[in-house]
């Protein structure tokens, strides 16, 4: 036994120490340049918000809201609420799920009474170029303008200027399509009970 | 281990002329076409895999004579993967618009093959001037063939180079060559403009 563990550490030993020694640099690098990485993200999510809704303040009305994105995964977003002239002009919040090479996180607006979406803004994606990335494009974000805050349902077929719950899927990249049908599912509900519950919407 | 098989001259002619990658060796294709469109990107591009050749050829060389068969594979790619991500983490902190135009490009530097190809020939064989030296010519070679196919393609795409006009006002800008057909035809053309002038017949 001590023998095919020496034989193991004898093999392998330039393997672990180099896996340790890389894994340290790479935290210390990750810990010194996050913090701005975060404050790169905040000002394009700030960007997207006034892209998405124009001319509003964006006051955060619901700190880490609590959305669960099934198969026991919990995310937390921040909910804020755009004002301009003292109306308020909807509401944008952060929302995420699984793209098919990584995480999607996108930008979701809608209607200050929560009832239809004004449009969604792809915050990070690393979707296949060519195909997957298509997500950022008019013919996949325009579908989602003026669609209801309900179930949305992924098609391969269909009318895409026909704006309801029917969503057309990008063709070569139904997995992303279905990405970010998912998270428009995910979020849309959840986000509006926890308004509700707080008093913010009807 | 094999002894020293390359000079410090060879190592540099080599990658500036007789083996320049791209043209020579043909590795390094996939951001070769992806993000030749604009000149900015693209030496952004061969700056990022300067950096990472020059990082792993360096380690490769110091741990050359620990490396075993069964691991060279295992070490060079543990190895890359770790400058890849602190080049990502650069992108990411202090050029983000950069490093969103670059997307997954960035990361896909672990499967560069130039980088894995100068870490077996070069730098697993010999000491560490000499896989400096030769990181540093693959690495201005690469970028000068990126930067020059990238400044053909964006003036006939735009009519501009980093974003200054440099054709006459009634120039019409040729979009196919910003499209992945343009980038084709312009290294085919560049191939055969190379073998022509090095007599390399087929």
């Amino acid at each position: 036994m001590l023998k095919v563990i020496i034989d193991y550490i004898e093999k392998s030993w330039l393997l672990i120490v180099s896996a340790f020694v890389f894994g340290l640099l790479l935290a210390f690098t990750n810990s010194a340049w996050q913090g701005r990485i975060e404050q790169n993200k905040t000002g394009k999510l700030n960007n997207l918000m006034s892209a998405l809704i124009a001319d509003a303040n964006f006051n955060l009305v619901l700190p880490q809201a609590q959305v669960n994105l099934g198969k026991g995964k919990m995310a937390k977003t921040d909910v804020y609420q755009a004002s301009s002239d003292g109306q308020s002009a909807g509401f944008c919040f952060k929302a995420e799920g699984t793209g098919f090479a990584d995480k999607i996180e996108l930008v979701i607006a809608v209607d200050s009474s929560f009832e239809k979406v004004l449009g969604y803004s792809v915050l990070s994606s690393n979707e296949t170029p060519g195909f997957g990335d298509q997500i950022i494009n008019d013919f996949f974000r325009m579908q989602f303008i003026g669609a209801p805050v309900a179930q949305l349902n992924l098609e391969k077929k269909g009318d895409d200027k026909n704006i309801d719950q029917e969503i057309i899927a990008i063709s070569g990249a139904t997995v992303s399509s279905n990405a970010v049908v998912n998270i428009f599912n995910n979020y849309l509900q959840q986000v509006k009970e926890l308004l509700k519950q707080k008093g913010i919407v009807q | 281990m094999a002894a020293n098989t390359m000079t410090v001259k060879g190592a540099l002619v080599g990658g500036l002329w007789t083996e320049i990658p791209v043209l020579r060796l043909i590795l390094g294709m996939c951001p070769t076409l992806a993000v030749t469109a604009a000149v900015k990107p693209a030496l952004t591009m061969g700056l990022s895999v300067l950096f990472v050749l020059f990082c792993s050829n360096i380690v490769v060389s110091l741990m050359r004579n620990l490396l075993k068969p069964h691991l060279r594979i295992l070490m060079f790619t543990l190895t890359i993967a770790t400058f890849v991500t602190i080049a990502d983490l650069f992108l990411r902190a202090f050029m983000p618009q950069m490093s969103e135009v670059l997307g997954p490009y960035v990361p896909l530097i672990i499967v560069n093959c130039i980088i894995i190809a100068r870490a077996e020939a070069c730098a697993s064989k010999n000491g560490m001037l000499v896989s400096a030296v030769d990181a540093i010519s693959m690495g201005i070679g690469f970028t000068i063939v990126l930067c020059f196919l990238a400044s053909i393609r964006e003036v006939l795409a735009t009519g501009t180079i980093f974003d200054i006009p440099v054709m006459w006002k009634s120039f019409a800008p040729w979009a196919a060559m910003r499209l992945p057909v343009g980038a084709f035809i312009t290294l085919g053309l560049m191939l055969g403009t190379v073998n022509l002038l090095s007599g390399k017949k087929s």
